[in-house]
């Protein structure tokens, strides 16, 4: 084996240019062990005209139920035993059998399924057929932005300081309070640069003046301008203009960096000097709405973290990450030479990156949370959040499509199709939510095939895409959540993208209300509006579907059961999606994130306690006292929080004490101690890090049995509100009768 | 035999006590530990739990030719303890005189009692330039040096410096020095910014930080280490992690040579 010094190495990835194997290659006898055997163009074209040939007959031939179900089997179960096997390898491998029964299911439904004659069964019947087209290229288009994850690692910076680039710190806020933007001017501040090379600037525009005084007081640079012009790329591009330092990081102002960002970030930019921008990941140190009010909050990936945990390393293979506004740093002369941060559209931040790629730079994505921030708080706020950036999407659909034009590699130009085409899915979610009405309310056969064939062809198609996502996405979405995302926001965001589908320049653009807290548990009825007619809707087809299936023809029996089948589990997601509207309280302004530091508590007679922390939040810390120490309620004393050899000491009060839990409020901090406190608590390197990526592996029928739950329990919530609601009005109608009666 | 010095340039830095305490937790880390109290003061024994009555010492054993084995007497768990003994003027004359003329008298003495190979002798000492710190520095394998973290203390730091380099390195093992902050309290912005400096300027060679800590006197009064006094105060993690560190120090040499 040591002949043959270009043999891969297992376990390796060991990249070979295409020009030195062609080297290689020359005068040389050809081996099928040889890396460069794989590479001989003849080869090459052999093997995939063979690979096309067989694809195709696998695709296309017509089988009997029986022949169709058997090959199905066959498949299926070599799917499974792939999927024990770890590994790169096993996930292509079962991509490819995912895209042969998806593709042959898709051959089979347009060339075997679609003979209509009514016209009811052939708008509604292609119009199902459309949605699973979409639907189908959005799967393949994933497949290709997520088989392979780049998983790039950090280049560390060289020993030599003073060769470091300076950097400028951008955080652009217009509305949002002080105290939160504290949070992030404080780290932001202590990042681990060297000082005369770093600027933190707060764009401020909301011009308000107690900002200009903290700044001034804290040593970070203050920018406002006289109008809102673009909002905040604009905001940005004013500042670009006023400020000079070789790189540019944004922070939203609610996102607060950790102290290793920029040491972490800036290697990859001394390496590549085509490089452009770095993404870095979104990471919230509070729970969304789905988390917070379906209490999955670290257990069940958010709706977040398949994009940065698994989609940016993707994209990033075919070098086209998406620039996501904040948590990023950017070189600033391509920036420029774009024209700043893009204005056309409200995703400013995807379009920015997608001129840098048209313009030749390289884009790149660092897996590693270095900031965390606040996740939108309510359900309203959150969607509010997605139209716009489905509007965005659709909006650069129309004004620089990422398929036309020029500069972009064929790789780029399909990630950014994906991420376009994916916003779109508000109209196909819909059709599947409703679809089986179609035949169980109005008879319409929306499938001209026999019920048995369809589920022959129809069920490897959905299982093998099931089990290939489950396991490429394994920790960062579970299986079903993806159904009960999508549903939530479908309706909301159908109209937006349309609309701007039509007219990209249409409607303005929203800021997203963070920090707010909810008095009170409540049902929020309006959002939930169009759960609620789905789940009406479905609730009848299936009462119809009964009723037909006990009096109607027996022949009828099986599509009525599969239509049956489609019906419940549309009502499992629905009532999932109604469980989200249900706001559960939130009374903490600033969120409390959990953590185990090290800290002692420092007593007024000069005794001290070593102890260690359970959260903290902006204003106190939770405490775990040793074994059988107490500390009583209304103390003051001190309380000293480690980070490696570095203390703080903040003073604090008692406020809770049962047993060995404390709860310190801080007492009044000092600019210092505030500081002090966000660099050893939020500005910690090892904080976000740590919970990334560690949910728990996806299991399809887990994560069935825990969508399911989730909707059993928004049907309670439902019934539970339905029963209250009914009750006032009943009351207020008899306080109504009687006070009629008594006149 | 792995000999430690506790050393200070100035007195009050509360060194004896640091020497006590951290042979209590290199005891309790299941090292063998001999404290030996090279101190005419005769504190040492305080801090480990002896009393008040007044046992014979080193310095008495030293000039009566016997072995120091003999007025070894034990400590806290895994401790045994040295103390230097009750002195008048004479005896103590005599015995800087037997100190002056051999410098390698202490390690000799430490050689006869014939300890364990794994044991650490941990030698406190006066604070500020004596024979027996002269001693002392000659036969360690390792320095520490107490430290407060205020202007005077930061100020001695170099002529503890230029001492160590003047008299270490004799015993041929010589793994280094290190520094001991001691009653270190961040909540005062002095003793804060001093720690601060001396964490620059110290860099590694900071084997601990200990913290002001009111246990530590009360266990003294009690007559005890404060490990065993209080179990949860943050001296007592100091001190543990500071043995921890010094422990993890003169294994890695072991291993090197």
């Amino acid at each position: 084996m040591s002949t043959r010094p270009d043999a891969p190495t297992r376990g390796a990835r060991r990249v070979v240019p295409v020009h030195e194997v062609n080297a290689q290659i020359k005068g040389r006898v050809l081996n099928v062990f040889d890396q460069a055997f794989w590479f001989n163009p003849l080869v090459r074209a052999v093997l995939i005209i063979g690979a096309a040939i067989l694809f195709g007959i696998a695709v296309t031939t017509p089988l009997e139920v029986w022949q169709q179900a058997l090959f199905s089997i066959i498949m299926f179960v070599a799917a499974l035993v792939i999927r024990r096997v770890a590994g790169q390898f096993a996930v292509v491998s079962l991509i490819v059998l995912s895209v042969t029964a998806s593709i042959r299911y898709m051959y089979w439904r347009l060339t075997s399924t679609v003979g209509f004659v009514d016209p009811l069964d052939m708008v509604l019947g292609w119009g199902l057929v459309a949605a699973e087209l979409y639907a189908l290229t959005v799967l393949l288009l994933g497949y290709l932005q997520t088989a392979w994850p780049l998983k790039r690692k950090p280049i560390p910076m060289p020993a030599d300081n003073s060769t470091w680039p300076t950097i400028d710190i951008m955080i652009p806020t217009y509305n949002e309070p002080l105290n939160i933007v504290k949070l992030t001017v404080f780290s932001a501040l202590a990042l681990d640069w060297p000082a005369d090379k770093l600027n933190v600037y707060v764009l401020d525009d909301g011009r308000r003046p107690e900002f200009k005084a903290f700044c001034q007081d804290v040593g970070a640079g203050y920018i406002t301008r006289d109008n809102n012009l673009h909002a905040k790329a604009g905001n940005l591009n004013w500042a670009l203009a006023r400020t000079s330092g070789e790189f540019v990081a944004i922070f939203d102002c609610d996102h607060v960096p950790t102290r290793s960002f920029l040491q972490l970030c800036m290697g990859w930019f001394l390496r590549d000097k085509k490089l452009a921008m770095l993404q870095t990941p979104h990471f919230f140190f509070s729970p969304d709405p789905f988390e917070k009010n379906l209490g999955t909050f670290r257990s069940v990936p958010n709706e977040g973290e398949l994009f940065y945990g698994l989609v940016q390393d993707g994209n990033d293979l075919w070098n086209a990450t998406f620039f996501c506004g904040s948590c990023a740093i950017m070189r600033r002369g391509p920036l420029l030479e774009v024209g700043g941060v893009a204005i056309e559209t409200v995703t400013e931040d995807a379009h920015t990156a997608l001129k840098l790629s048209r313009a030749g730079y390289n884009t790149a994505y660092l897996g590693i949370p270095q900031a965390a921030g606040l996740a939108t708080e309510s359900l309203s706020a959150h969607i509010v959040q997605r139209i716009r950036w489905a509007r965005g999407m659709a909006q650069i659909f129309r004004v620089d499509n990422p398929i036309m034009g020029k500069g972009l590699a064929l790789g780029q130009r399909l990630c950014y199709a994906n991420a376009m085409l994916h916003f779109f899915y508000g109209l196909p979610r819909l059709v599947f939510l409703t679809a089986p009405l179609a035949y169980l309310i109005f008879g319409a056969q929306i499938f001209q095939a026999p019920a048995l064939m369809i589920v022959a062809y129809a069920l490897p198609h959905i299982f093998h895409s099931s089990l290939a996502n489950s396991t490429i996405q394994g920790r960062f979405r579970h299986s079903f959540w993806n159904e009960v995302y999508e549903t939530v926001l479908a309706w909301y965001i159908m109209r937006p993208v349309t609309l701007a589908l039509i007219n990209p320049k249409a409607g303005a653009f929203n800021v997203t209300a963070k920090g707010g807290v909810i008095d009170q548990a409540f049902f929020d009825w309006t959002m939930a509006r169009p759960y609620l007619v789905i789940l009406l809707l479905n609730f009848v087809g299936i009462c119809f579907g009964i009723v037909e299936f006990v009096g109607g023809d027996v022949d009828a029996r099986t599509t009525i059961v599969v239509n049956l089948v489609w019906a419940l589990y549309n009502i499992t997601i629905a009532c999932a999606s109604v469980a989200v509207a249900a706001e559960s309280r939130q009374l903490r302004t600033t969120p409390r994130v959990s953590a185990s530091l090290p800290a002692t508590i420092m007593l007024n007679n000069g005794k001290t306690i070593v102890c260690r922390t359970t959260d903290f939040s902006q204003q106190g810390l939770g405490i775990t006292l040793p074994q059988g120490v107490t500390v009583p309620t209304d103390q003051d004393l001190h309380v000293c929080v480690f980070r490696g050899e570095e203390e703080g000491v903040f003073p604090a009060t008692v406020v809770y004490s049962k047993g060995q839990t404390l709860g310190l409020r801080l007492d009044k901090l000092d600019l210092q101690q505030q500081s002090k406190f966000a660099q050893i608590t939020f500005g910690r390197a090892d904080t976000w890090a740590e919970n990334w990526g560690h949910a728990s592996v996806d299991t399809p029928l887990g994560a069935l049995r825990e969508v399911s739950l989730i909707g059993m329990r928004g049907m309670k919530l439902l019934s539970r509100s339905l029963y209250g609601a009914s009750r006032t009005k009943i009351s207020t109608s008899l306080a109504n009768r009687s006070s009629v009666s008594k006149r | 035999m792995k000999i430690v010095a506790v050393v200070s340039a100035k007195g009050g830095v509360g060194k004896t006590t640091v020497c006590a305490n951290l042979s209590a937790a290199l005891g309790l880390r299941g090292h063998p530990v001999l404290a030996v109290d090279l101190d005419p003061q005769n504190g040492l024994r305080f801090h480990m739990g002896l009393g008040t009555e007044a046992a014979e010492g080193i310095a008495a054993a030293t000039l009566a030719r016997r072995n120091w084995r003999e007025v070894c007497v034990q400590g806290p768990p895994g401790v045994s303890v040295a103390p230097f003994g009750p002195m008048n003027e004479s005896l103590r004359v005599a015995f800087e005189h037997v100190l002056a003329n051999d410098p390698a008298a202490i390690r000799r003495q430490l050689g006869y009692i014939g300890l364990p190979a794994d044991t650490i002798v941990m030698l406190d000492t006066p604070p500020g330039a004596s024979i027996y710190m002269r001693q002392a520095l000659t036969c360690a394998d390792m320095v520490l040096v107490t430290t407060l973290t205020d202007a005077a203390s930061y100020a001695t730091l170099p002529t503890m410096h230029e001492l160590i380099h003047h008299y270490c390195g004799g015993s041929g093992n010589f793994v280094g020095y290190a520094y001991v902050l001691n009653q270190v309290d961040r909540s005062r912005e002095l003793s804060r910014d001093i720690t601060e400096m001396m964490r620059a300027d110290l860099g590694d060679r900071i084997a601990g930080i200990i913290h002001q800590d009111q246990s530590v006197a009360e266990a003294l009064a009690f007559n005890r280490n404060v490990l065993e006094y209080d179990e949860h105060c943050r001296a007592t993690h100091d001190f543990i992690q500071c043995a921890a560190w010094i422990g993890a120090q003169l294994q890695s040499q072991v291993t090197a040579s």
